[in-house]
């Protein structure tokens, strides 16, 4: 009988061994500050100096807004039209490649599919695989600007004080306990809003202790012990990836949408530009400072025709006077005249500022 | 020994008819895409399973869609069959006792029994990659490979992507065959045992399905299987490759480790 026990040994003994193994992978390595302490004034310095390195690396983003999600079914497809929408639901990994400020790619990888957004000196290339579909941009010469070039007049530990002095009244700042990321060593800046009105609990970025390079964002949420909104390296390689990475041209077959880009100086992004080219006519008026800020939009900045409309009806909640959209960080109150209330605060606030009016 | 035991092990299972019926059901799907694809009207972008808009461009297309379709049910159900049957085959057909009686030892059984299952899931996914390239090939023209990434690559290394597709599907397909072992020490009817393993695969797929059980997904032997898309990036992207490796081969020892509990102890009468 004691032989018979002896047998089913390895069966008992191995999946104890993989619990081991899971259980000491999950618990967070004890960084235990190995970088020097540094004030927050110094770590954005640290940051505002840090002058884009070369990189190849894998971002992973998680975010829990509380928007519904829907279940990814492997071979299915969805609508091209909500494709960037999904974005804010649901975890996703994509891969970043940059060399200087000219060029860049960033490939997000779904299953099956993936969405790609290439620059190349001036051409900017937006490539969807699961519709075959792609959009061509220029920016035009002038208007590319080196993203330094303006900041060329202040230095960085000027920058960093400027942006201090201008958030200390509403955010408190500090340095958290360095934190790993992508295995490398990197300073925690935690941004706490001093207001109880947001529901914004902290926002945390990780800091890399060498270069300055932002490695990771994490958005908490007050009430919600799960990071609300979290994206972060998880490998990165400094150093310039392989040229041919930068090098896109739209795949036979593939329907090429060409596009224009205003022609404002301003984008050193063309992702940047695009949602400003609306609501020059009417403003949208901000009501309270900081993080309890409300941003009223007039009637007539959601254009009912778009196709996020009808999403817009299955994500929002019926309340007194209009249609709430409630996720963990932000809430929209859409009034029935077709005012638009939005803000990081409870939709009380979003109530009391719409009845004002 | 041991390499003369698979050898007629092998043998036996690809002289059933079964297994060649089970190998032709699969080559007939990328045969079956194809000419459904020639003969209908072009697919608009994006609409049915993935790729399949891309085959009228491109015939390499049809081994890729075609394991993508097989991936959920064919491939499982087929492994299911020859994993199910190991030992429970041999027990139902009374001839386990016979097998035992040589000194073959039970260890030795059990590995070769696997090793025979785990053939049989190298060549299933083989044999729609080749058969869905062939008949591509035969159907619509061939040439330079667009990737999901939108890079092209030539014909000679998109063949290589799609057998690297096979393999990672081979690997992916090793964990629910140690279960299927597993099962198949439990009981003396091998219907039984193949049925529980092609349910439990599916089951696996449904619970992969559920965002609510998120944290349980990294666990499930299926969670990876449709990440073979992966491979068709450019550059390639190895990291699922790698950690469905390592979590296939957490479901080869734990289920490796309980089948030699069960068969060892297991009281053999017929």
């Amino acid at each position: 009988m004691t032989r018979k026990w002896l047998r089913w040994l390895p069966a008992a003994a191995v999946p104890a061994v993989i619990a081991a193994g899971a259980l000491t992978g999950s618990l967070p390595a004890s960084a235990g500050d190995p970088l020097p302490p540094k004030t927050p004034q110094q770590v954005l310095e640290l940051v505002a100096r840090h002058g884009e390195p070369a990189l190849s690396g894998t971002l992973e983003q998680s975010s829990n807004l509380g928007l519904p999600e829907l279940p990814k079914t492997g071979a299915g497809t969805d609508a091209s039209s909500a494709a960037w929408l999904e974005l804010l639901t649901g975890p996703h990994t994509a891969r970043v490649y940059r060399d200087g400020p000219e060029n860049a790619r960033i490939q997000v990888m779904d299953r099956l599919a993936e969405r790609d957004a290439t620059r190349h000196g001036n051409d900017v290339w937006l490539y969807n695989s699961k519709d075959n579909t792609a959009a061509h941009a220029r920016i035009p010469a002038d208007g590319a600007g080196h993203p330094g070039a303006t900041d060329a007049t202040a230095t960085p530990d000027q920058l960093a004080a400027a942006l201090l002095a201008k958030i200390d009244s509403s955010t408190a700042v500090t340095v958290g306990t360095d934190v790993r990321v992508a295995g490398r060593a990197a300073y925690n800046l935690v941004l706490t809003p001093k207001s109880d009105a947001t529901l914004v609990a902290s926002i945390a970025v990780a800091v890399d202790g060498q270069t300055g390079l932002p490695l990771g964002v994490e958005v908490k949420a007050r009430g919600q012990a799960d990071p609300a909104f979290r994206v972060a390296y998880t490998s990165l390689t400094l150093g310039a990836p392989d040229a041919s990475v930068f090098n896109f041209s739209p795949p036979p077959g593939a329907t090429v949408k060409e596009m224009t880009v205003p022609a404002h100086k301003q984008g050193q992004d063309s992702r940047h530009t695009a949602p400003q080219s609306k609501g020059s006519a009417h403003k949208p008026a901000v009501t309270g400072t900081g993080w309890d800020s409300v941003i009223e939009f007039p009637a007539g900045t959601a254009g009912p025709a778009s196709n996020a409309a009808a999403l817009l009806q299955q994500a929002t909640v019926p309340v007194q006077g209009g249609r709430l959209l409630s996720t963990a960080l932000v809430n929209v109150l859409v009034l029935d005249d077709g005012r638009v209330f939005a803000g990081s605060v409870p939709p009380e606030r979003l109530q009391t500022a719409a009845a004002k009016k | 020994m041991t390499g003369g035991l698979l050898a007629s092990e092998l043998g036996l299972l690809f002289r059933r008819r079964r297994t060649w019926a089970m190998l032709c059901a699969l080559a007939a799907i990328p045969i079956l895409i194809a000419v459904a694809v020639r003969v209908s009207s072009a697919v608009p972008a994006g609409r049915g399973p993935a790729f399949l808009d891309r085959i009228t461009q491109n015939g390499l297309f049809v081994g890729v869609t075609a394991m993508v379709v097989s991936v959920p049910l064919f491939l499982p159900l087929t492994v299911g069959v020859v994993a199910g049957d190991t030992i429970a085959g041999e027990a139902g057909q009374g001839t386990l006792r016979y097998l035992l009686v040589a000194p073959a030892g039970r260890i030795r059984l059990l590995l070769v029994k696997y090793g025979g299952a785990a053939v049989f899931v190298v060549v299933a996914p083989l044999v729609v990659a080749l058969a869905g390239a062939g008949i591509g090939a035969a159907l619509f023209p061939v040439g330079p490979v667009t990737l999901l990434s939108g890079d092209r690559i030539g014909t000679g290394e998109a063949l290589a992507r799609l057998l690297l597709i096979a393999a990672y599907l081979a690997l992916s397909l090793l964990g629910l065959s140690a279960i299927g072992l597993f099962i198949s020490t439990l009981t003396d009817v091998p219907v039984g045992a193949m049925a529980a393993t092609v349910v439990l695969s599916v089951v696996s797929q449904v619970l992969d399905a559920l965002p609510q059980l998120d944290w349980l997904h990294p666990w499930l032997f299926s969670h990876y299987w449709l990440d073979f898309g992966d491979l068709l990036r450019q550059p390639v992207s190895w990291e699922s490759f790698a950690a469905n490796a390592v979590l296939q081969g957490g479901y080869v020892a734990v289920f490796g480790a309980l089948a030699y509990g069960r068969f060892i102890t297991k009281d053999v009468l017929s």
